[in-house]
């Protein structure tokens, strides 16, 4: 049933003959990609850089991406989860008709191109970008594309990661993952986490208007969500923490200014691969770090009456749904 | 200050043998001779036990982390830590949350866990989580037999260069020792294929054998004097036939200390999946013949758990026998993982095989200061499942029970039916306890004598072994009372022990321009800052 | 006599209520009822906070009110009935082994989201993940009936093994997706992704779909299963045609890309 197959970026820029970028705009959205880890690169592998290696570019429209790009194939919006199916089938050596394919906006001799390509490169990797998760189809275009890549592998290594960015949601992913078991998408209200995109993910929450107290921290919701989480945000006490005035600060009923993140503040950030990075503050900054407001609101929290009575909890339940 | 008196200590360390003896801590944590004041335990008619160690554990970092994110159905269903004032929440299951890792161990008597693979690329993460497991204290193997680096070196015949690269890596990564996983193999991984055999140079290399990464990282480990010797996870695990690779790497490490990884995935005869049997009783008359080296089992219990490990071929392959999910995280120079959920049947023929193999090895290793308790947490089957094979070993009737239930076919395919040997708790105390300390070099684990951690578990006797492994009455940590009639009491912080090898200066130096070659961050950001580990117990090695 | 539930006041955010549900309920006197504790966002408080309890000592419940935010009934009942008078929140009769729910009114997400047996009627619209799996979950719904007159959402029958689900309106993206066996009913027809990733089982629409790429046309037929799947159904009062006088149905196999097994048959009147 597929899964996710990836590695470090060093392994691309190392290994990577074969690159795609899947609805994303790498020139100028991360505009260090192709010079620090993909196709600028040369490897002890990949002597002559550029030469060794072959770029892809899927997307909706000819960004300045595709410029850098050796094939460009320019898919029909809404078109990529499609698309990607209909690699799946081809690789497998499934028939799929002309007209099928034309109606993703590629053609057939494009396609068995592709897929020749694929098979025959000896280190394939998609990066895809919000392009295609954030389109119609929305988790399932990455699951469709991570399952590609999984299946690749019964004819040649490939591998794929989501070109992620926004500050450190990465390193926030990675550890609710260990403390919590989930990577977002999480409750706490039985005592233990519990996890359901769509349901706890903040989005959700939010249009539905699931919650009355909000506390928001290294993020701007009050720009980037939808009117009702934003109208939502506005209406319940919203606690902001974050160095700028923001959309959210403005409609927060309290804003604590704290220092920025690896300009005046240390800490660990996660790369989009998952490589945790120390951050060293090159300022100093009057403001407070995140993590220091965190825990003073948690120690006066602390002395506070828990909110179940001690005792009244077994230490351990079996977990429901 | 704590006295704990009138119970029956079992302490293989001091070769005390149920003996009744009291035993005093003082406000160090520390084991003396006596106390006054303070609170005394009656434990008349107990058992006590030195706390548990892990030697082989998977419990924190990028792979179990990848594997928690893959199993959230797991989640779902298992045992839930609510949230207290003093206590954080958590999942148990297959991969379990790091607050719960913590005080599961602890609510088993374990007190010491060993991760035992950790990328020096993540070693930062690795760090970051063993932070958040409470009570217990850890170590960590960094991953070495595919780092490019070193194997350059190896393949040039540089010795000195390749022991300063590994001596540089392990302070880089803050770590315990060297873990070599699929020598070679994970390296031409990344190419798609495998090394499977010890002498056929490895894809990439010119005249570099698996063999050869063998026999010289274990030199290495024994020239920088590391406390635990090279931890290794042998070519062609789990494939049928591989006793003849296991072996052969046997032979390759004569001469040398070593600690064999979850020996019951190397330990099959056989052609292919169809004829696969145990081969177990080749491998046991080895250890037995040959005191240097230990091991743990890797045993198998029936159920579900999740397969964790850095020889990723391998895991490509069992996605291809189940079609079900399938993570692989490729590390830049240095090693992969892969990540694969899996069921342990017992209709099973290669799974009942495996079943059989583990408890053989444990059973016909004679010693059991030679092989420890282990499932290769969480590839065998979880850790918090440990009193399950602690049974199997004390009850020979209880095992013919379980051996019944298997197919017939598995008849002439094992020798667990033909083996009478039951564990004495004594046994049982060397190797979950005193037997892994001592091959980790952790003099102050697994043993209840004077100036020794004071890390310890209280049994009530009880029929149920199973039972009574699983619920100790006290779990004392460093003196502290942590578990209490099966209730968590405490949740210290536990230490970190790492080494600090000697390396000639100039390695910096020399790793600088080959760093900046391959990998894709910051040279100087690449080593842990030692502010970064909480609690650091560092030894320092000779001639640093 | 049934139990009887009357919402006091609608909750400020969702409140959890699994244990309205005849398993749990049908042993328990009145006052025993009342103190069952529900979990309001983090705060557990009794029953009776929220609801007003009639009746005692029966599997048989029914509760009125905008049940919008209540989550969780019926979850793994296994007897018994629960009727609905109104809206009603996310996951009703998940788990579900068995009994009969019926909705007089909208339903949300994930109902009867992994259910291994049992009858769900929704009178009004639903929300996605109709007997779907839940997140990482290998199968959805094992058998077991649901009905819903009206809509449904995204991922309806998600990796479902076994049983059925009727929409009588229409759906929205990935109907029966990675479908592992069982029956979908489309009287209204579905959006776009229809069966993607199927691997077994059968979908059958009254209304012309737009076809994944990766399905191939297979034959026209009037198969006779659909006799048998039509007399049973119309126990529940759908009409499923299948004379061959009436029409016939285009079949499509897939999904190519598994590769799998399962087809998608689509109501062409004559």
């Amino acid at each position: 049933m597929g899964g996710k197959v990836t590695c470090t970026l060093g392994e691309v820029k190392q290994r990577a003959d074969f690159i795609v970028y899947w609805g994303g705009n790498p020139a100028e959205c991360h505009p260090r990609h192709f010079t620090k880890y993909t196709i600028m690169q040369k490897s002890k592998f990949l002597p002559r850089g550029r030469k060794d290696r072959t770029m892809v570019l899927v997307d909706i429209r000819e960004t300045k991406s595709a410029k850098a790009a050796d094939i460009f194939l320019q898919v029909k919006p809404g078109k990529d989860f499609e698309l990607i199916t209909i690699l799946r089938a081809l690789i497998k050596d499934q028939h799929v008709g002309d007209e099928q394919i034309a109606e993703t906006g590629m053609t057939r001799a494009g396609l068995d191109d592709l897929v020749h390509r694929m098979k025959s490169c000896k280190f394939g990797v998609f990066f895809f970008g919000m392009g295609l998760s954030m389109t119609r189809g929305k988790h399932m275009n990455s699951a469709a594309l991570l399952t590609l890549a999984a299946e690749m592998n019964a004819f040649t290594k490939f591998v794929a990661m989501p070109m992620r960015g926004h500050g450190n949601v990465t390193g926030a992913d990675v550890i609710m993952r260990w403390q919590t078991g989930y990577p977002f998408g999480i409750t706490f209200n039985r005592g233990y986490p519990r996890y359901n995109p769509g349901e706890f993910s903040t989005v959700d929450v939010l249009v539905r208007g699931d919650c009355d107290a909000a506390f928001i921290i290294g993020a701007d919701p009050g720009a980037t969500m939808p009117q009702p989480a934003i109208d939502h945000l506005a209406r319940i006490p919203t606690i902001c923490l974050d160095p700028h005035v923001t959309h959210t600060s403005r409609l927060a009923r309290v804003h604590i200014t704290t220092a920025a993140q690896g300009i005046s503040a240390p800490g660990t950030a996660y790369r989009m691969d998952e490589l945790p990075l120390p951050l060293k503050p090159a300022l100093k900054s009057p403001y407070p770090s995140d993590e220091e407001v965190v825990r003073r609101i948690n120690e006066a929290i602390a002395k506070k009456p828990f909110w179940l009575p001690d005792g009244s909890q077994p230490q351990v339940v079996t977990a429901i749904g | 200050m704590l006295k704990i008196t009138g119970g029956k200590v079992y302490d293989p360390a001091n070769e005390i043998n149920g003996q009744i003896k009291d035993l005093c801590i003082d406000d160090n944590g520390r084991f003396v001779e006596s106390v006054s004041g303070g609170r005394t335990i009656d434990a008349t008619g107990m058992i006590i036990f030195p706390g548990g160690v892990d030697v082989h554990t998977h419990v924190a970092g990028g792979a179990m982390n990848f594997a928690r994110a893959m199993t959230p159905e797991d989640h779902r269903r298992t045992q839930a830590f609510i949230r207290t004032q003093s206590r954080r929440s958590g999942l148990g299951g297959m991969a379990p949350t790091t607050f719960a890792t913590g005080y599961l161990y602890a609510g088993m008597g374990f007190t010491t866990v060993n991760e035992a693979a950790v990328p020096v690329l993540s070693a930062r993460h690795t760090h970051e989580e063993l932070a958040d497991i409470p009570i217990v204290d850890k170590a960590t193997l960094t991953l070495m037999a595919n780092n490019e680096i070193m194997l350059d070196q190896m393949q040039a015949g540089e010795y000195e260069r390749a022991k300063n690269v590994v001596a540089w890596y392990l302070w880089a990564a803050k770590s315990y020792g060297v873990k070599a996983v699929n020598p070679g193999g994970v390296a031409a991984w990344k190419w798609g294929s495998d090394a499977k055999q010890l002498n056929d140079p490895i894809a990439g290399y010119s005249s570099l054998t698996p063999g050869k990464i063998v026999t010289m990282l274990a030199t290495i480990c024994d020239d920088l004097q590391l406390p635990h010797p090279m931890h290794l996870h042998c070519n062609n695990l789990g494939a049928p036939g591989n006793i003849s690779t296991t072996l052969d790497t046997l032979k390759h490490l004569e001469g040398h200390r070593a600690h064999i990884a979850h020996s019951q995935y190397h330990a099959y005869g056989g052609d292919d999946w169809d004829t696969m049997c145990s081969a177990t009783s080749q491998l046991a008359e080895y250890f037995n013949t040959h005191p240097n080296i230990t091991t743990d089992a890797g045993a198998v219990l029936f159920g579900d758990t999740v397969t964790i490990t850095a020889d990723g071929p391998w895991q490509h392959l069992l996605y291809k026998l189940t079609g079900r999910k399938w993570g692989n995280l490729d590390v830049e120079n240095e090693t992969g993982c892969g990540i694969v959920p899996y069921t342990y049947r017992p209709s099973n023929l290669v799974n009942a095989v495996q079943w059989a193999s583990g408890l053989e090895l444990m059973l016909l290793i004679k010693s059991p200061w030679q092989v420890f308790l282990s499932t290769d947490h969480p590839n065998g089957g979880c850790f918090w499942r440990y009193p399950e094979i602690i049974q199997l070993l004390m009850c020979a009737d209880f095992r013919k029970e379980c051996i019944a239930k298997l197919p017939d076919k598995i008849k002439n395919r094992i020798t667990l039916p033909e083996i009478d040997r039951e564990y004495t708790l004594y046994e049982v105390a060397t190797s979950m306890s005193a037997g892994p300390a001592r091959a980790l070099g952790l003099h102050q684990k697994g043993n209840l004598g004077i100036g020794c951690d004071a890390d310890l578990v209280i049994y009530e006797e009880e029929i149920d072994i199973a039972r009574m492994f699983s619920h100790p009455r006290y779990v004392i940590k460093a003196g502290e009372i942590v578990i209490e009639d099966g209730d968590i009491r405490e949740t210290p912080h536990g230490r970190e022990f790492l080494v600090k090898p000697s390396y000639a200066p100039e390695t910096d130096e020399f790793m600088r321009p080959l760093f900046e070659d391959c990998y894709t961050m910051q040279f100087d950001n690449y080593p842990v800052e030692i502010e970064r580990i909480e609690n650091p117990d560092v030894r320092i090695l000779p001639g640093s | 006599m049934p139990i009887t539930l009357y919402l006091k006041q609608a909750p400020a955010v969702p409140l959890e209520t699994e244990v309205l549900s005849p398993d749990v309920i049908s042993q328990l006197s009145n006052t025993e009822i009342r103190k069952l504790t529900v979990y309001h966002g983090k705060r557990q408080v009794p029953l009776e906070e929220f609801f007003d309890v009639d009746g005692e000592h029966s599997d048989e419940l029914i509760i009125h009110g905008d049940l919008n935010k209540v989550r969780w009934i019926g979850r793994a009942m296994s007897k018994g009935s629960i009727t609905v008078h109104g809206k009603v929140g996310m996951h009703l009769g998940a788990y579900m082994k068995g009994g009969r729910i019926e909705v007089h009114g909208d339903a949300s997400d994930w109902i009867g989201a992994e259910m291994k047996n049992g009858f769900i009627h929704v009178h009004g619209n639903a929300g996605g993940q109709i007997g779907a799996a839940y997140r990482g979950s290998l199968a959805g719904m094992k058998n077991g009936t649901i009905i819903v007159d009206g809509s449904a959402g995204l991922e309806v029958g998600m990796r479902m093994r076994r049983g059925t689900i009727v929409l009588g309106g229409i759906a929205r993206d990935f109907t029966g997706l990675q479908m592992k066996g069982g029956t979908i009913i489309l009287m209204s027809g579905a959006e776009i992704r229809t069966g993607a990733w199927m691997n077994r089982g059968t979908i059958i629409s009254l209304k012309p779909l737009q076809m994944m790429p990766t399905f191939a046309y297979a034959s026209d037929f009037n198969p006779m299963f659909l006799n048998v799947y039509a007399k049973q159904l119309k126990t529940y009062g759908v009409t499923l045609p299948y004379a061959a006088s009436a029409g016939t149905y285009q079949r499509f196999a897939g999904d190519l890309s598994v590769p799998g097994k399962g087809e998608i048959l689509v109501w062409q009147p004559a």
